[in-house]
């Protein structure tokens, strides 16, 4: 009960700041820009060219995909960070730890109110998606939980790494170092490129200790296209969300326990 | 019985670890504030006040020293329960009103929406913001937050109230009803740590005080003790005899002549002898008392501008 009041109530303060609203005002702006060269390209199709107007068209809606989700990522990460160094610069934080709220109860409420929002955020996503393929007259091919679970479980990493750091540094900071985790996840992915050996075996732990985020795109499970659906098995899934919520959970625990041990107040 | 706080040589160093400045905070405080007194927490700003309260409360943990509230590790949900707490410069989520914070806290302290429906009510009339509950905290004034303060510290009913300068924002009037709150608290056999600047409030309010500077404690004790002003007496007479006069100079006895009385204020050692030779002239003694100070002479010969040891 104390830990979802603190979850919604970190939700309503969600919707209240600035930050976020100027992020929504930009967001949707981003998106209507790129209808732009969609509906072109439709035109194009019109004018007799449909085998090119159509793949022009499903790479676009894929590019627009991939930038939401992979927007949703960064703004999971900001929001958990937000929501802590936000509380812990305003002094909201004592009155609410003055109870009898357990430190790992707040973090937690803190933590449910990011996912609370990033549930929202992917509900719109999985409309947009839904949408643009509708505009670009193609179609969505994929189980719809897919689309669901997995965007949620990778911003589930985020938002925990997030918390881990900024129990530590500055919120401004931890944007930062999410954002070079993120590159460095991407880059460290496995390739078929031969590298250098020094390369190679800074290369694989990484790998290991970063969350794998195309491992946890739903973009693997999904189809724009008239083709067939790209099928996977439930142990697949079943595996792969495993390995994200578990690296979640992990990541969790860490800000559980730095949280615990660091001071409330602005000293 | 166990004391409701107890401080043992607590030690808080601020560390800087980028600057590598380490600023002591407290050092080696020790003190204990028992059930159901009234305990006034006194000493400049900067003096260790504030984070003497944040360790009580758990939201910082101390270098060196053990700490127990009402018995618990300070933190711990079996004493944050029992616990009220005005922080200084309180601050809340602005974007609620007064009676949907209240109602956020009921569900945090474990009552629930539904334990006690007027108790919302009753606290939001207590602390005169009726009328005021659907406005949003962002648009509430100094005093009126400070108010909204005090009546979420009251609201699951604690045995320890923790007031870190509860007065500070409130007008004249505020100030009354606070001190007036704090008395029925005090009747009602609460535990009331007071950390303020207003010291004819503290001297009104409280049974003890508990005096920091630099982090260092320098005084403790009830006010009582504290406030008598050394071996000074105070000796009010019918009369004093001119011929007396070199002899107070003497002893360096001050006098004040009133239209009915004179008094005498002279030091311990010399009342015996004092007394006896008012009397051989013929005098009467009207009353006979040690002398009490303030506690604000005691507060500046201790504390001085802050900067005494």
């Amino acid at each position: 009960m104390k830990i979802w009041a603190i979850a919604l109530n970190t939700l309503g303060t969600f919707f209240r700041n600035r930050l976020l609203i100027v992020f929504a005002v930009i967001f949707v702006c981003t998106v209507l820009l790129f209808l732009t060269p969609l509906l072109s390209v439709k035109a194009l199709a019109r004018a007799g060219q449909a085998q090119q107007a159509q793949t022009m068209v499903l790479s676009l809606v894929s590019m627009i995909i991939s930038f939401v989700s992979g927007t949703g990522s960064l703004l999971a990460a900001w929001c958990a960070a937000d929501s802590v160094s936000s509380e812990l610069k305003s002094g909201t934080i004592l009155a609410v730890m003055a109870r009898p709220v357990k430190r790992w109860e707040f973090l937690l409420g803190k933590y449910l109110g990011v996912m609370l929002l990033m549930s929202g955020y992917v509900v719109m996503m999985y409309g947009l998606s839904w949408l643009l393929a509708w505009i670009g007259g193609a179609q969505l091919h994929s189980t719809t939980w897919v689309l669901f679970a997995y965007p949620l479980v990778r911003y589930a990493i985020w938002a925990a790494i997030a918390l881990v750091l900024v129990t530590l540094i500055h919120p401004i900071a931890t944007m930062g170092v999410v954002l070079i985790l993120a590159v460095v996840a991407l880059l460290v992915e496995p390739s078929g490129k031969v590298m250098h050996n020094h390369l190679q075996y800074l290369k694989v732990p990484l790998w290991i200790l970063l969350p794998s985020t195309s491992l946890l795109s739903e973009e693997r499970f999904l189809t724009i296209t008239h083709a067939a659906l790209k099928q996977a098995s439930w142990t697949e899934h079943l595996t792969t969300l495993a390995y994200g919520l578990d690296y979640a959970l992990v990541v969790l625990l860490l800000a559980v326990w730095s949280f615990h041990y660091r001071s409330l107040t602005r000293d | 019985m166990t004391p409701a706080i107890n401080f043992q040589g607590v030690t808080k160093v601020y560390r800087r670890r980028l600057a590598g400045q380490e600023v002591p905070a407290l050092t080696q405080v020790s003190f204990e504030v028992g059930a159901g007194e009234v305990c006034a927490f006194l000493g400049p700003n900067g003096a260790g006040k504030t984070t003497s309260i944040n360790l009580l409360m758990g939201f910082l943990y101390p270098d060196w020293g053990d700490i127990r509230v009402l018995g618990f590790a300070p933190g711990d949900v079996r004493a944050k329960q029992q616990i009220g707490f005005v922080p200084e410069n309180f601050a809340f989520y602005k974007h609620l009103n007064a009676e949907k914070l209240l109602q956020f806290h009921l569900i945090l302290a474990g009552l629930g929406r539904s334990a006690a429906p007027g108790l919302v009510r009753d606290l939001i009339s207590k602390v005169r913001l009726t009328g005021y509950e659907k406005l949003k905290i962002g648009k509430y004034s100094r005093g009126m937050v400070q108010r909204l303060a005090i009546a979420q510290a009251l609201l699951s009913d604690p045995q320890l109230l923790l007031l870190d300068e509860p007065t500070s924002g409130l007008d004249p009037s505020g100030r009354i009803e606070v001190k007036t709150l704090i008395h029925d608290l005090k009747s009602a056999g609460k535990t009331i740590f007071l950390s303020s600047h207003i010291l004819s409030d503290v001297e009104q309010i409280c049974d003890r005080a508990i005096i920091i500077n630099r982090g260092r404690l320098v005084r403790s004790g009830s006010l009582q003790e504290l406030l008598v002003a050394g071996d000074q007496i105070e000796i009010v007479a019918d009369q004093l005899p001119v011929e007396f006069e070199p002899l107070l100079a003497e002893w360096a006895a001050t006098f004040q002549r009133l239209p009915s009385e004179v008094r005498i204020t002279v030091s311990a050692v010399h009342k015996r002898e004092l007394v006896e030779k008012l009397w051989a002239a013929g005098c009467d003694i009207l009353s006979l008392k040690t002398v009490r100070g303030s506690l604000e002479d005691l507060y500046m010969q201790l504390v001085g501008n802050g900067n005494s040891a």
